[in-house]
């Protein structure tokens, strides 16, 4: 039997936008389910998405990618990665499968209400292979790290994390919900697989496949491509629905979305792969710093794909590249100080040459975050293992859920943005974060942080110890020195100086 | 006992704080529970310098003596807390 050629019947097979006759429009497309700001679904019959394939495609491609990702994992599970790994690596492994894989679960419930209330056919279309994207990544990446957790518990927080009530899970079950499991179609369009996907999650996979390649990881790496060129298929979902907003006058209401979207994801990117970049992999397997990658990939590129969208580069943008010198300095710090608190260990990244290399890629750094870390290093060589932990909460933002931080030292510059709103001192860690309320109150003002949870009585006793306990962290799982603090013997015999510049 | 939570902004740390003093304690005491948390486990110690207590983004320091339910401050509102010369 002859097989037509694809682009003799696509068009057709997907327009499924016939006219209802037994139910309203509005009964078929809720307003507040497909979003559009009004739009008829006329206006979405140019929706021409750049990324065309049939059903049989599709399962064709995936099955191969699938077989690939499990056959390099079968081949190497033999190789003892887990023994000898640098454990820096092993922390980035657990934090990103905690992170991650159960947020593509969320996703795919995402890419769901687009496949069904999609005011477009082809955005329908893409959907619903996107969908099935998410539930194929959030399977491998249950299943990858489960080998390892007979070995260490810690690697168990794949499935756990956002079933629990952890400060990390916290911030990242917020930020989704936020972006798009309570967003119409249209916002989750733009603001998943736009901002978010486009922007950050596309670029953190092609990085973090380099990065395990280089350690030796061939397993993640194999298994991050395969996710990574599903995520640059589905992220282009987003684009045309764009393109159809500013042509119809909407491009106000499609920048605020793309605006909040990046806001928020670069707070998760920095909390998560900031760390991992410039502290958690071992020097030798560093190829470039986290604000040289942001530049690159996040202001080059997504720049780009911004203006050639017809959109405004965001109020903030200026702001947010200033960031890029210290916000995940500072998260990091957060951390490891708080190590009990997360459900991997923090590697330090604080030998002498560690902290060359920081101030080769962000000068001033000894003269900043250099000075807390001196006080740590301190304590760890004289024995004061109390003195670096925490005895209380830090502060978090109300809209990031992360501690409110900034430059420590001698350029301190740490600053709460608060904000009054119906009677309630809400808390923020930059403007940004605090324009994304303002964005919208009505939205945001009922959620309690953690240190409202804590003040409200929920966290008993209301200690580290009651505070681990409502985490869910149990002895085991709690993150401590991912090198037991080997890597402060150096600064033993010869206290650290700063390398002539 | 009535308890008086703050957030500590500590001169030369990275971090805001959860902080908590009476609402009877005195500026001093309140400038030394802030201090617990932060001198020696991130900001070096300053002998020989006060600790003194400031709303978030005022300038002058609260005189160290007054207790703060009289200095009408509420729960939660953002102290820096710095080192300065003796007076």
């Amino acid at each position: 039997m002859t097989v037509m050629d694809r682009s003799e019947w696509y068009d057709i097979a997907r327009d499924t936008n016939w006219s209802p006759s037994f139910v309203r429009e509005q009964e078929m497309f809720p307003p507040q389910m497909t979003g559009g700001f009004g739009l008829a679904r006329e206006k979405w019959v140019g929706y021409d998405e750049p990324y065309k394939t049939s059903y049989p495609e599709y399962v064709r491609i995936q099955r191969e990618k699938d077989a690939a990702a499990y056959s390099v994992k079968a081949a190497l599970e033999r190789n003892k990665l887990f023994e000898t790994a640098d454990a820096g690596w092993l922390s980035i492994l657990k934090q990103h499968y905690g992170a991650i894989a159960l947020g593509e679960y969320a996703a795919m419930s995402a890419e769901a209400r687009m496949a069904r209330f999609g005011l477009a056919s082809g955005m329908r279309n893409m959907a619903t292979f996107g969908m099935m994207d998410e539930n194929r990544h959030t399977q491998l990446q249950l299943y990858f790290p489960h080998e390892h957790c007979n070995k260490d518990r810690q690697f168990d927080w794949a499935h756990k994390a956002y079933h629990t009530n952890e400060w990390a899970a916290i911030a990242a079950r917020h930020t989704f919900d936020d972006l798009f499991l309570s967003r119409d179609a249209t916002s989750i369009a733009v603001m998943l697989t736009f901002a978010f996907e486009t922007g950050f999650t596309n670029m953190q996979f092609l990085g973090l496949a380099a990065d395990a390649a280089e350690v030796g990881d061939y397993t993640f790496s194999s298994l991050i491509s395969s996710i990574q060129t599903d995520e640059s298929r589905h992220a282009q979902i987003g684009g045309p629905a764009l393109q159809i907003l500013v042509e119809s006058g909407k491009k106000e209401e499609a920048e605020k979305l793309v605006y909040i979207g990046i806001a928020r994801a670069w707070r998760l990117f920095s909390v998560l792969t900031g760390p991992a970049m410039d502290y958690y992999t071992p020097l030798s397997h560093r190829k470039q710093s986290f604000k040289e990658f942001m530049l690159e990939w996040i202001v080059g590129q997504f720049e780009r794909s911004l203006i050639e969208l017809g959109l405004d580069l965001p109020w903030y943008w200026e702001k947010m590249i200033a960031e890029f010198e210290y916000q995940h300095h500072a998260y990091h710090l957060g951390v490891w100080f708080w190590r009990p608190t997360v459900w991997w260990n923090p590697a330090a990244g604080m030998s002498p040459d560690d902290r060359d290399w920081l101030e080769e890629k962000y000068p001033g750094w000894n003269d900043t975050f250099g000075k807390c870390w001196d006080v740590i290093i301190d304590n760890v060589l004289a024995g004061r293992h109390e003195k670096t932990l925490p005895e209380t909460l830090p502060i978090v933002c109300n809209m990031s859920q992360l501690p409110i931080c900034a430059i420590p030292g001698n350029g301190w510059n740490v600053k709460d943005y608060p904000k009054e709103f119906e009677g309630r001192t809400y808390h923020f860690n930059s403007e940004i974060d605090r324009w994304i309320f303002e964005t919208d109150p009505a939205r945001y003002r009922g959620h309690m942080t953690i240190v409202d949870r804590l003040l409200a009585g929920h966290i008993q006793p209301p200690d580290l110890s009651g505070a681990l306990k409502y985490m869910n962290l149990s002895p085991g799982e709690c993150g401590d020195d991912a090198h037991k603090f080997a890597w402060a013997e150096a600064y033993r015999a010869n206290p650290y100086a700063k390398k002539a510049a | 006992m009535n308890p008086f939570p703050f957030i500590s902004n500590f001169q030369g740390d990275f971090v805001l704080q959860l902080v908590l003093a009476d609402m009877t304690s005195t500026m001093d005491e309140v400038a030394a529970n802030a201090a617990y948390h932060s001198v020696g486990r991130r900001v070096v110690a300053q002998p020989g310098k006060d600790i003194r207590v400031r709303k978030a983004g005022n300038e002058d320091f609260f005189p160290r003596t007054m207790k703060v339910d009289q200095s009408g401050l509420k729960a939660m509102d953002c102290l820096e807390i710095l080192f300065v010369d003796p007076e």
